[in-house]
């Protein structure tokens, strides 16, 4: 039985419109993470699932109950804030005892609660202290004790890791993905960042202005996203977007040109090129590792580099490849992103004529609809 | 009843009980009296009578016939107009030099100088009486001391310059109040905003002009416009060191007020004069903000 | 490096000079308590020649004490009517979205405007008329109703500021908004409670005009009523005026003294 059910959800903030029809289901279990970019509504959602806002229509039910009229704490759901939100007033063992305390358990049960969660999260030395003598990590682990203790059948996370340096984010990934295989609870994340939605989830949900766009395992929205917002969403450095043009149509094959470039495609049969016609302005696109400056088959865009990024273990070259440009991109230069996976040195403006294999081309209409999906991922 | 619709009438039920003292209170002892003294303002009546006899705009045509009203009113103008002077001129240079003119000993500056805030405005009153006083006096003797003569009729006594006597007494009491407050206002400018300013040049003079100056600007309007209110509202200083006198000479909308209503029992003609003065405050009120927000 | 020591020295003459201005009003204040109305009359700028507390008992026994107590039982029952009423209001006020209660808002703020001496009249018919003249619990009242818009808008600021996630995460523990309130707002709405309580203490207890026109009867007038009652009690035996006013101003002035630091962070509270 799915542990979290979302259907129809509807929510307006006066002329807003935050969570158009939202639905969707969550397995016991699952560690589910909602990313998107600002103002997209996973924190809406969240909050709406938490009790936190409410909503205009439609219903949310865990465990079978239906709470999407119940008290925050009548949901059998707990929270961990971005900012943390520990009571200043309180020390680390109160704070994390504290929802027990309101529900008047007996103070023994309260300590062997708290003893367990601090000791699962290697705070016990903390007990005593109080927050604002704890650093942005150990106030994140206290955080997620306070969770714990009650028990909840669904965990929220609320952005928890933005506030954290770069180090400590990576170490805190790590944990939360130990702590969900010990503990098996249903988690919701919420994120900006999709390297953490790649690194920790079961299943990805991407949403844009209050709908979601896809859902599914993170390597499925890697290598088959539905359209081209989520295709852009995913990996880093971005996904290398440029406009093309339908020259011929057949039933499964697919010829453009770009600019003075011919490329053509073919489709498979889960595939179709129905309602694309000759004429069509359409966008290609092709992740940055699987574009190389070695020649050969495939689509090949003359160009020189501007930009090297040297990681030691690999290479970002960007290279502007004149009249074509990339659309869409973060940077707004036009550049196209190349990553090889070894260490290379590029003088600026050496030529470095990209070459993108054949099967690695992606190919959305002019909605952003995904027609034809790369075959390979490198 | 839907959980919905009960949570909901939970909530409001809360909200009106935490809301309720405070919103009584304020009801009952402010705008109750506000809006009887505008009903009232049309009448005549006396202080026990509950005989209530209709005079139209009689009273406030009485007001604006009436010398002693303007008097009143041009005292009222001089005050406003000489503490926001003196109380915000002087507290903003005071605080500017605490702020960043000078480095030792602000805080026993701060104190000593914001004293006289916390000092009852009779005891001010009653402090400033004997110094004014022309045979006991610590004014007279300094001025004997220094070979001037000291007015004939009494700093206080003197219709000529009693009212500016009292606006000598009200800076004393509250220019350490707009210190404190421009102060305040002055602390809060980010350093860094400083730094940037003279690395581009501005230093001094044009770094007070260009960053404190507008940094405070909101600072300043409030406190404009609390010594307007105030100036507006003064009554202990006068009522305690001249009685409004000599001859109605320090009369402010206040006493004259308490005057009529309590000492000679022309409520309604009182209540026209207090609806005179809040239209007087609300305008200078509205005006102040106005000029304030086009800045 | 001499023009900018010559600069300082100046600013610092500047604020010294003012600083003396203040000071020495309140130095004859209590010198003058000291001395008799013959020394004063041959020599006012002079020192008193001993410590001499004949001013000091005779001010005292026009009842001084009584005063005291008064003014105090005013002020705590005030100030405490004042933060509760007002503290719990602007939290409504500043959690709320309903446009009606912003307009309750407004009504509040507006009410700032009304000067008490604008409707002296009706007050004391609303008052007399309820049969509460001369009574304290009526001046705590009119009082209270009168503080209440300045500390609702510092409470209203202050709580717009208040981590709303702290209330969120206690609603997830399971508080009632109740307990949200008693158990996480109010143990760390302390700064604000403080600064409210220090402001309007200070006000109420220096408060002369209604206390001048609800309290009549000797018995229950407060300080200020207390200390003009020596100026009609002795006229010009200005030595006991002003061991008067020395005696009801120490306690304020050791207190500010003291806690000066408190007084200073309220105003700056203000500001905003």
């Amino acid at each position: 039985m799915p542990s979290l059910q979302i259907t129809n959800l509807e929510k307006h903030y006066q002329s807003f419109h935050a969570l158009k029809a939202i639905s969707l289901d969550i397995e016991d279990g699952e560690f589910v993470v909602m990313v998107g970019p600002s103002g997209c509504g996973k924190s809406t959602l969240l909050r709406s699932i938490a009790g936190l806002e409410t909503v205009d229509s439609g219903t949310i039910t865990i465990k079978g109950r239906d709470v999407t009229h119940q008290e925050p704490s009548d949901r059998g759901v707990a929270m961990v804030f971005q900012n943390y939100a520990l009571y200043p007033h309180m020390t680390v063992a109160q704070n994390m005892g504290f929802n027990l305390q309101i529900a008047g358990r007996p103070k023994a049960e309260i300590s062997a609660a708290v003893e367990r969660a601090a000791k699962i999260l290697r705070i016990t030395d903390h007990l005593h202290k109080f927050p604002k003598a704890l650093s942005g990590g150990q106030k994140q682990r206290v955080a997620i004790g306070r969770a714990i203790t009650r028990s909840p059948d669904v965990f929220l996370f609320d952005e928890p890791l933005s506030n954290l340096d770069a180090a400590l984010r990576t170490q805190m990934r790590v944990e939360l993905g130990r702590l969900h295989a010990e503990l098996g609870t249903t988690m919701i994340y919420v994120t900006h960042d999709q390297v953490e939605a790649m690194t920790m989830a079961d299943r990805i949900v991407v949403m844009r202005d209050g709908i979601i766009e896809q859902v599914g395992s993170p390597l499925d929205l890697y290598n088959r996203p539905a359209n081209q917002f989520v295709a852009g969403f995913l990996g880093s450095p971005r996904m290398n977007f440029l406009s093309a043009t339908v020259t011929a149509i057949a039933d499964a094959a697919v010829t453009l040109k770009i600019d003075a470039i011919a490329a053509s495609m073919t489709l498979s049969t889960d595939e179709t090129s129905a309602g694309l016609a000759v004429g069509d302005v359409v966008r290609l696109g092709f992740r940055p590792e699987t574009a190389h400056r070695n020649g050969g088959d495939g689509l090949t865009l003359p160009a020189r580099v501007r930009v090297v990024e040297s990681l030691g273990r690999e290479t970002l070259v960007y290279a502007d490849a004149g009249d074509i440009r990339s659309i869409d991109s973060e940077s707004q230069d036009g550049f196209f992103a190349v990553h090889q996976s070894e260490q290379l040195r590029f003088d600026y403006d050496a030529p470095f004529d990209i070459t993108v294999p054949a099967d690695a081309l992606y190919l959305f209409d002019a909605s952003g609809k995904t027609r034809r999906y790369a075959r390979r991922s490198a | 009843m839907s959980l919905k619709t009960s949570r909901n009438l939970r909530n409001a039920g809360l909200n009106g009980a935490l809301l309720a003292p405070a919103l009584t209170l304020v009801l009952v002892f402010v705008l109750l009296p506000a809006a009887i003294t505008f009903v009232g303002s049309f009448f005549s009546f006396g202080i026990t009578s509950s005989a209530w006899t209709w005079a139209g705009m009689g009273n406030y045509t009485r007001a604006f016939a009436d010398p002693i009203f303007w008097v009143a009113l041009k005292n009222n103008l001089i005050i406003i107009f000489g503490s926001i002077l003196s109380q915000v001129g002087l507290g903003a240079i005071i605080a500017a030099i605490l702020d960043r003119g000078i480095k030792r000993g602000t805080t026993a500056y701060r104190t000593i100088i914001f004293m006289p805030v916390v000092i009852s405005s009779v005891a001010v009153s009653l402090i400033w009486m004997l110094i004014y006083d022309p045979n006991v006096g610590s004014l007279n003797a300094l001025v004997k001391a220094i070979g001037l003569t000291p007015p004939k009729l009494g700093w206080l006594g003197d219709p000529s310059i009693s009212i500016w006597m009292v606006l000598v007494t009200a800076a004393w009491a509250n220019v350490g109040f707009q210190m404190v407050l421009i102060l305040a206002g002055l602390q809060a400018i980010p350093r860094e905003l400083y730094e940037a300013a003279a690395l581009d040049g501005a230093k001094g003079l044009k770094a007070f002009w260009h960053i404190t100056l507008p940094g405070i600007r909101n600072i300043l309007i409030v406190g404009v416009l609390i010594t307007t209110i105030g100036g507006l509202k003064v009554f202990d200083l006068i009522f305690v060191m001249t009685g409004g006198g000599p001859a109605n000479a320090t009369q402010v909308m206040g006493t004259y007020i308490y005057l009529q209503a309590f000492n000679l029992g022309n409520m309604g003609y009182a209540n026209a004069l207090s609806i005179i003065l809040l239209l007087i405050a609300l305008l200078m009120g509205v005006a102040q903000l106005k000029l304030s927000r086009r800045g | 490096m001499k023009r900018f020591r010559a600069v300082s020295i100046g600013l610092h003459l500047f604020v010294s000079v003012w600083a003396l201005f203040v000071l020495a009003p309140v130095l004859w204040m209590v010198m003058a308590g000291f001395r008799n109305r013959l020394e004063l009359f041959k020599d006012p700028l002079g020192l008193p020649t001993g410590l001499n507390f004949d001013a000091f008992v005779r001010a005292w026994n026009t009842g001084i004490a009584n005063f005291i107590l008064n003014s105090v039982f005013v002020t705590v029952i005030s100030v405490i009517l004042i933060v509760v009423t007002s503290g719990i209001a602007a939290y409504v006020l500043a959690r709320s979205e309903s446009k009606a209660l912003k307009l309750i808002y407004v009504l509040i703020v507006a009410s700032f405007a009304v000067p008490s001496q604008s409707v002296l009249v009706p007050l004391y018919q609303i008052i007399s008329g309820a049969g509460l003249l001369n009574s304290l619990f009526a001046i705590v009242l009119p009082y209270a109703a009168y503080g209440i818009p300045f500390t609702t808008v510092l409470f209203y600021a202050f709580f717009l500021e208040f981590p709303r996630e702290l209330e969120e995460a206690a609603r997830l523990d399971g508080c009632s908004r109740l307990q949200v309130i008693t158990r996480i707002v109010l143990p760390l709405s302390g700064s604000a409670i403080a600064s409210a309580a220090i402001f309007q203490a200070v006000f109420i207890w220096n408060e002369f005009l209604l206390a001048l026109l609800l309290l009549t009867d000797t018995s229950i007038k407060t300080l200020p009523l207390g200390m003009l009652n020596l100026r009609g009690q002795f006229s010009s035996d200005w030595p006991a005026i002003m061991a008067g006013v020395t005696i009801v101003t120490a306690p304020m002035l050791i207190l500010f003294i003291l806690a000066q630091r408190y007084f200073v962070r309220s105003l700056a509270g203000l500001g905003k």
